[in-house]
């Protein structure tokens, strides 16, 4: 019963406490502007918890916008290894989805999916704030699940990607 | 018995001196050092437990021994003359010559006169606390020095072996020592005072090279201002007293019109040069060029220990005095200016030398303060800053001596090389600034009593700040990655393990038993039979009427801290392993990131070692010309 | 023996209870001079579950060490103030806390958790002589460093020393992580050294320092209450007093680097401690 108890607390404290980090992958800044809009007073996103704390060792939710290229993507995968589990990934706009309008150049891998694990898709080209916060309710609601981090699958080599 | 003991203790290094020189085999030597350390540590400890008594001259035949003292005396000082010919310092030409002439100034005039029934030798409480420093720390270091000197010399690829006059120095040294403790004459005390400085002379010198020789003279010279200024008192004592002995100097007291007090001003300019006080202190930072067990006997068990001891010793009758309260500000003052120099340095045994002057300057301050917590704190500070020093020392030696380099830098993430001995720096570290231990419950006592002295306690805060500065970066740092699981201890020769080990538990161990101690050393020295005790001790809990440390409860706490601690340490490092934060950037490989066009870089910080503020070139002018207009106030305040 | 039992308790709970509620507090004040609504009140404590949930992530064995190590003295000292005992060993017993901090953050190999340790190295080194002149100040007044002693003082120490009690509220922004002194590590997220010493500290351990931060809250306000020890009422509304001006000044100020922190705290906190002494007692 105790534990029962313990268990629904910490569910409820992760909700609560969604600590993001925020990675800007290669784009056009659009998106970014928005996820910063969120943290002004109009949205005031602390209201639900929500700290963006620009370290993956201290954060719980991985915001990533733009396109995956063979640069960064080792990057992300990096920010997301550190990443102390439970962690859930919101990828943000068009570009985060899908590599957008750049997905054919020369040098871009794809969506964030490409490289990492993604629970959420935001579409949009910029997505509104209120889209982005929908998003991140909705990886909470993932958090808040018991978790079990064993049914992702494993990370894919960054080398063994080609372009498509 | 007590007669026996204490020339025991005053004989035995001497002949297991000449044991060292004679046996060349380097197993035998080895074993005389040790069953002398053994014998000098057991004679110490049986001292404590006997009663208080000492040697009269009659024992010790009267005449014939002044004479024979005499005869050193000059022996002596034609040794100084020789070096100072022989390595072309007018300085000590000139100093040895001036105090030739004040020795025979004295001799000739009035010269010193013991009693039949006057004690020569005595052990009294002060003199029992130093005995036990002498004789458990310092055999403790030589165990240490016959490895090290073992591959030191290996090291310098030496034709023929320097060890045997090594030894000899070091164990004669002891005899010095232990002879200045006990002496009860202060024209003896003189001999032992010269004796030391000779000694250290020899040692610091001791690998002939020519920074080594020049650092050796430096000391000789500047040591030499100390003995001068001691024949000096001497003669004025002389002039003004009918006695040279310690104990009715101090029940006669002085009256304004004699001469005693200029001449314990004197007494005190020696004592300080011999602590290495500023603008005193070139001597002790250039002995560090000899080798590291030196530089541990220096600051731990011998040299700079004279200058406290004097000082103590004279304390009551300087008491009320301007030359008492000007020790005190100025001991703060060098608490302060030797731990600013010491923020700065980045070489590890500079950083140790800073801080022996900087405690020792603390001691000073209290001593200058003269009240009986004060006295309590000096005598704390002095027994627990002997061992911790003397543990840092051979451990920064035996680090030298694997990596090559005494810079604190070149020590990141030692832990991983030298597991062992890392974890006993930083053992030693923690004994230095920490509650529980000793030398914390020393700085205690001392803001404690120097409460009332708005001046003192404002330098002795802000050195304390800054003390915990230096300290705290260099443990920190050892400890820095990558971490090797599970622990296992370095190779060692057995000597050396036997000396960190035993100084890293006996620091911890007297620390936690620092308030039987009181009772046991410290309460003898301050107010011999008479007053109320400073300290009451129960539980192992110290109370005075201003304040209360509880040594053993918050020791026992500690130590269950500590291994809650460990157990989280063991389990962490069951935890998933990440490099540390790199902005994403980081490689398979520790500390190194990916950098523009793919190149790894690799990733690096230094100390803070904020030489804009603390930098030796630009501190040490200002801080020394500070020092010498205190130093003059304190010497000009008593005529 | 039940009564010390009972002390010790109060000692143990007040931490989080008090620490925990003065930071929800601070947050919300912060959000709404900022024009925000803010978290609910009990955030930090949804924060710190959180953290102790998350799964044990090390970069190095040792700031584990460390980092329990520092929430045993934190505890300690706050301990010791509950159980009125000497005020220069509580004094020691927390700076014992902040140095094991320190040396957590200085394990790492990341320039940004060294550079945040050796900030956090200079803010101990500013704070702590003002915070022993507090106590010596206190000693002065009372003949006692007991907080038995001074508990029972009848005059309002504020009074004879308010010099010395601005000088205290510089240790006290810089020991809750305030702005204008926050170079360590800011308290709220985000900063050019993207968490300073707390940097490569994650889930379990960053919940644990969190904990001992709560700690070093309530003593901090404790040591500020006793310049109105008269009574439980004065006290508590001397030390919210003194935490919401922290918060103002938080809101209101910009960060300095080092060297203004050093020399401004050390000249002005210093001459004002100085002056405050010398008045009341070589005049």
């Amino acid at each position: 019963m105790p534990i029962q108890w313990l268990d629904k607390l910490i569910r409820r404290a992760r909700v609560k406490s969604p600590w993001l980090l925020h990675f800007d992958c290669g784009s056009c800044n659009g998106c970014d502007i928005e996820v910063l809009a969120c943290l002004t007073p109009v949205y005031d996103v602390e209201r639900f918890g929500i700290v963006n704390v620009g370290n993956p060792l201290h954060a719980d939710l991985l915001l990533v916008t733009g396109t995956v290229n063979r640069r960064n993507g080792r990057v992300l995968t990096n920010l997301y290894e550190q990443m102390a589990a439970p962690k859930v990934v919101v990828a943000i706009g068009s570009c985060g989805l899908s590599g957008g309008i750049f997905r054919t150049a020369y040098n871009v891998i794809g969506g964030v999916d490409q490289m990492i694990p993604v629970d959420v898709y935001v579409p949009g080209c910029p997505p509104r704030p209120e889209a982005i916060i929908d998003g991140v309710f909705l990886a909470l609601d993932r958090l808040s699940r018991p978790a079990k981090s064993s049914d992702r699958p494993p990370l894919k080599p960054v080398a063994g990607r080609s372009s498509p | 018995m007590v007669a026996l003991i204490i020339t025991f203790i005053l004989l035995l290094p001497v002949a297991a001196a000449a044991g060292c020189l004679i046996v060349r085999r380097d197993n035998l030597g080895n074993g005389v050092i040790l069953i002398t350390g053994l014998a000098l540590a057991a004679a110490a400890l049986m001292m404590v437990s006997i009663a208080p008594a000492g040697l009269t001259a009659a024992e010790l035949g009267g005449r014939t021994f002044e004479g024979v003292i005499l005869a050193a005396d000059m022996g002596l000082l034609i040794i100084f003359l020789y070096y100072g010919r022989r390595y072309k310092s007018r300085a000590v030409l000139f100093l040895s010559t001036a105090q030739m002439l004040l020795l025979g100034g004295v001799e000739w005039l009035r010269p010193p006169w013991v009693p039949f029934d006057a004690m020569v030798f005595q052990a009294d409480g002060l003199a029992r606390v130093m005995l036990l420093i002498i004789n458990l720390v310092g055999p403790l270091i030589c165990c240490h020095a016959i490895a090290y000197m073992r591959n030191h010399e290996r090291h310098l690829k030496l034709e023929k072996s320097a060890q045997p006059r090594f030894f000899f120095v070091m164990l004669v040294f002891l005899g010095a020592m232990n002879g200045l403790v006990l002496s009860n004459q202060l024209h003896h005390l003189y001999f032992f005072f010269e004796l030391t400085t000779l000694c250290s002379f020899l040692l610091i010198g001791h690998d002939k090279t020519p920074t080594a020789v020049d650092h050796a003279v430096r000391a000789l010279w500047v040591n030499s201002i100390g003995g001068t200024a001691f024949a000096l008192a001497l003669v004025l004592i002389r002039v003004s007293k009918d006695t040279l002995d310690l104990q009715r100097l101090l029940t006669q007291g002085h009256s304004p019109a004699d001469l005693l007090l200029p001449a314990l001003a004197l007494l005190c300019l020696a004592a300080l040069v011999k602590s290495a006080q500023f603008p005193f202190q070139r001597w002790l930072l250039g002995a560090m060029v000899a080798p590291t067990p030196v530089s541990a006997l220096l600051h731990a068990s011998t040299m700079v220990k004279v200058g406290i001891y004097l000082m103590l010793r004279l304390a009551p009758m300087i008491q009320g005095t301007f030359l008492s309260r000007c020790t005190a500000v100025y001991g703060g003052f060098v608490f302060l200016a030797a731990a600013a120099l010491a923020v700065g340095q980045s070489n590890g045994k500079k950083v140790l030398a800073y801080s022996t002057i900087s405690n020792l300057g603390l001691i000073f301050a209290c001593v200058g303060l003269n009240t009986p917590p004060a006295l309590t704190a000096a005598v704390y500070l002095l027994l627990f800053h002997a061992v911790t020093k003397a543990l840092l020392f051979l451990c920064v030696g035996t680090i030298e001596q694997h990596i090559h380099s005494r810079d604190i830098e070149d020590m990141r993430g030692l832990y991983a090389v030298m597991p062992a001995t890392a974890l006993m720096t930083v053992a030693g570290v923690l004994m230095m600034i920490m509650p529980p231990f000793g030398v914390l419950l020393g700085k205690w006592m001392a803001m404690e009593s120097a409460a009332t002295d708005i001046p003192v306690i404002m330098l002795v805060v802000a050195g304390s700040a800054l003390t915990v500065m230096y300290w705290a970066r260099w443990a920190g740092l050892l400890m820095s990655e990558p971490v090797v699981v599970p622990f296992r201890p370095e190779r060692m020769p057995m000597s050396t393990w036997a000396a960190l080990s035993v100084l890293c538990a006996g620091g911890a161990g007297l620390s936690a038993a620092a308030p039987w101690l009181y009772d046991l050393l410290v309460s003898a020295v301050i107010a011999p039979g008479s007053l109320l005790p400073v300290y009451t001790v129960h539980w192992g809990i110290m109370e005075s009427a201003a304040g209360r440390f509880a040594v053993f409860p918050l020791s026992l706490l500690a130590v269950s801290g500590c291994l809650v601690s460990v157990l989280a340490f063991r389990h962490a490092n069951r935890g998933r392993a990440v490099s540390p934060y790199l902005c994403g950037e980081q490689t398979a490989e520790p500390c190194v990131f990916n950098g523009p066009m793919d190149q790894p870089v690799k990733a690096g910080a230094k100390n803070y070692y904020l030489t804009s503020i603390f930098g030796e070139e630009r501190l040490t002018v200002w801080l020394n010309s500070a020092a010498a207009v205190l130093l003059i106030l304190l010497l000009g305040g008593t005529l | 023996m039940n009564h010390a039992l009972i002390i010790l308790g109060i000692g143990l709970v007040a931490g989080p209870l008090l620490g925990g509620l003065a930071g929800g507090l601070d947050r919300i004040v912060t959000a709404r001079l900022q024009a925000r609504t803010g978290p609910p009140v009990w955030q930090p404590y949804y924060d710190v579950i959180k953290l102790m949930a998350k799964e044990l992530v090390v970069v190095n064995g040792w700031q584990a060490f460390c980092v329990y190590s520092y929430l045993f003295a934190s505890m300690l000292a706050l301990i010791l103030f509950v159980m009125q005992s000497d005020l220069l060993l509580i004094l020691f017993t927390q700076a014992l806390g902040a140095v094991f901090l320190a040396m957590g953050a200085l394990a790492s190999t990341s320039p940004y958790s060294q550079v945040g340790a050796h900030r956090e190295l200079l803010q101990i080194l500013t704070y702590e002589p003002l915070l022993f002149l507090v106590g010596v100040g206190i000693f002065l007044e009372t003949g006692s460093f007991k907080i038995s002693v001074v508990m029972q003082w009848k005059d309002p120490l504020i009074l004879k020393l308010p010099l010395l009690f601005a000088a205290l509220g510089y240790v006290m922004i810089i020991k809750l992580r305030k702005s204008p002194f926050d170079l360590a590590a800011s308290h709220h997220a985000h900063q050019e050294l993207v968490r300073g010493v707390f940097t490569d500290f994650s889930g379990p351990l960053l919940g644990m320092i969190e904990i001992g931060h709560w700690y070093d809250t309530v003593l901090i306000l404790g040591i500020c209450s006793l310049f109105w020890a008269t009574g439980p009422v004065p006290m508590a509304a001397l030390a919210a007093a003194a935490y919401a001006t922290i918060i103002l000044i938080d809101n209101a100020a910009a960060r300095l680097n080092w060297r203004w922190m050093l020399g401004h705290v050390w000249a002005m906190g210093l001459a004002l401690a100085l002056v405050n002494l010398i008045c009341r007692h070589q005049g």
